[in-house]
């Protein structure tokens, strides 16, 4: 009974001490994460003014409504969807060709895979300024084009024409950050058995029978989280188009999302259109880690 | 028998090809990096020079007084570097702190409601932060903290991914050296500062690193809250700088060199906690 009662207080006193450990973050994951994204959704049924006095009027869906309907919006989506498509398949291709081959050497390992890595240390607004005179029209960009299509003295306008910009800020982007794909990719390699390979290799298979047959099926929960992943980081890229437009680039092509998100709260101050494409982008974004989630979880099961 | 042995042609051709493969895509990939080490030293009409020259003809070091200077010669661009390294580096600190007390209370202690604080914390990674930054504006306004450090740093003082991180290391921590501190009577703060916080180093370098970097990148929050040109981060006077009509190539690619090098150091000196944490992540998610 005495021993009983001491246990139980023992429990009450570890419980108050884990209370007393994480209240700090419960705190700070309420104020900044929880009742943001409350406010968010809230917002979205106002019309409110940034910075305006009056109290912000219930409307309803009537902002849902607006931006739906409004061409703008869907230009947007538009420009993110090509943007995302366009980085996506490069960007995958590449890192898990890179990790593939990575992995296949033991020598240099390290210095290749820093080399491949180093643009996605550069802040993203730093690796924007180096592509914007590199794609100017006197520029290394023309340059290298011209040499390697053999087509001397023209100008492929990567800053200026409607299609070449969004090139641009696609190739900025695969630039940066296939590097670090790659690295996810050659982790989640290393985590396949050496054995399985090696017992494919006494059984004679070639290394591309290995890499379609072995590596690919069993490197599926990686693939699903760096495919999301990429995804993800599609859908909130911002600082190349950013500083693309603020040189003068057309807006229209490259006005991805959270381009429009920053225009429409900050320019027009119009907090409600905002809140309401900000909150429909959470919910793609969630649809996304949602089927990542359900993807790995059915590849746990298979294997 | 199509078996292959170690020194067969194919054998020898596939990895000569893997080779050249990652040779040149290691050098493609260098390139725009070599471009900013090179420019950054050159005068503009060398820059735009066809065909281009890689390496300076005499290194042209006032690019690099007049990205530091300005175009106006306000002298603004050291305060915004003291500024990035001030809010990156108490983000750091505090990411670390932070994240390494929650983690702790989730992995050490049992009590009710542990679990749903934990997958509370971990559904807040699913939030986008152009989703929640109006709100998070609002709110420093509200609080009086726009154009602050207070301000600057205040929504990103603790992240989700390093609760996770701590809470996970802590995990396989030994409990019976907790309990061993605790039979000699020492008090719970005091086992978490001089035991557990001590012992946290791997885990904390990754986290620092980690959240260092991605303020010294944040464009989008001091676009937001800095207002005056004395409160703007490196990324917000690079967006600045290159918008001017003004402003010459090489002191562009000069004031990309000075945003970079702290960067890079960490790169060179620290690879493996970039390398590292690049796969934490992929662990963290999976």
């Amino acid at each position: 009974m005495n021993k009983g009662r001491s246990g139980e207080s023992l429990e009450r006193k570890t419980a108050r001490w884990g209370w007393f450990f994480v209240a700090p973050g419960v705190l700070f994951f309420s104020a900044f994460s929880l009742y943001p994204i409350l406010n968010a959704f809230w917002t979205s049924f106002f019309n409110k003014k940034l910075l305006s006095l009056k109290p912000p009027k219930f409307i309803g869906l009537d902002n849902y409504g607006k931006v739906l309907s409004s061409p703008d919006f869907w230009n947007s989506v538009g420009a993110t969807a090509i943007f995302a498509a366009g980085a996506f398949v490069p960007m995958f291709l590449l890192s898990l060709l890179f990790a593939v081959l990575v992995t296949s050497r033991t020598r240099w390992r390290r210095g290749i895979q820093m080399a491949l890595y180093s643009p996605a240390v550069l802040s993203s607004v730093v690796a924007a300024l180096i592509w914007l005179l590199m794609f100017d029209p006197r520029g290394l960009a023309n340059q290298m084009a011209n040499a390697l299509m053999r087509t001397p003295g023209i100008d492929h306008k990567w800053l200026a024409d409607a299609t070449m910009v969004r090139i641009s800020t696609i190739v900025v982007y695969v630039w940066k950050y296939v590097g670090y794909f790659t690295i996810l990719f050659v982790t989640g390699i290393g985590k396949i058995p050496q054995s399985v390979n090696e017992a494919a290799v006494i059984d004679g298979a070639n290394a591309f029978q290995r890499f379609f047959r072995i590596t690919l099926p069993l490197l599926k929960p990686t693939t699903v989280l760096v495919s999301v992943m990429i995804l993800i980081q599609c859908l909130k890229t911002f600082s190349t188009q950013y500083l693309f437009t603020q040189r003068g680039a057309p807006l229209g092509p490259i006005n991805v999302l959270t381009l429009n998100i920053y225009n429409t709260a900050l320019r027009d101050q119009n907090l409600g259109r905002a809140s309401v494409m900000a909150v429909l982008l959470f919910a793609f974004m969630l649809l996304l880690s949602w089927t990542q989630i359900r993807f790995s979880r059915s590849g746990e099961l298979e294997s | 028998m199509r078996r292959s042995r170690a020194f067969s042609f194919p054998a020898v051709a596939f990895s000569s090809l893997t080779w050249v493969i990652l040779l040149s895509a290691a050098a493609v990939i260098f390139v725009p990096i070599a471009f900013m080490a090179g420019a950054s030293l050159m005068n503009s009409a060398d820059i735009m020079q066809m065909p281009y020259g890689w390496l300076p003809r005499s290194p042209k070091w006032a690019n690099f007084l007049q990205a530091l200077a300005g175009n106006d010669g306000q002298w603004i661009f050291p305060r915004n570097i003291l500024n990035s390294l001030v809010v990156s580096l108490s983000i750091a600190a505090s990411t670390v702190f932070l994240s390494a007390l929650t983690g702790y209370g989730l992995a050490k202690f049992r009590f009710r409601g542990r679990n749903t604080v934990f997958m509370g914390i971990m559904a807040t990674m699913m939030i986008p932060f152009e989703t929640v930054m109006i709100p998070l504006y609002i709110i420093i306004v509200r609080l009086g903290l726009q154009n602050s450090y207070g301000g600057l740093i205040l929504p990103f003082l603790m992240n989700a991914f390093g609760v996770f991180l701590m809470r996970q290391y802590l995990l396989s921590f030994p409990s019976e050296m907790l309990d061993a501190a605790r039979i000699d009577g020492c008090s719970e703060p005091r086992i978490f500062f001089s035991i557990v916080f001590k012992n946290a180093g791997p885990a904390a370098a990754t986290l620092a690193i980690l959240a260092f970097r991605q303020q010294w990148d944040n464009l989008l929050w001091p676009l937001l809250v800095a207002q005056s040109e004395e409160m703007k981060t490196i990324p917000a006077y690079i967006v600045k700088f290159a918008a001017e009509k003004s402003s010459d190539e090489g002191a562009m690619m000069a004031v990309a060199a000075i945003a970079s090098l702290p960067v890079f150091a960490l790169f060179l000196t620290l690879s493996k906690y970039f390398l590292g944490g690049a796969s934490v992540y992929s662990a963290g998610k999976e």
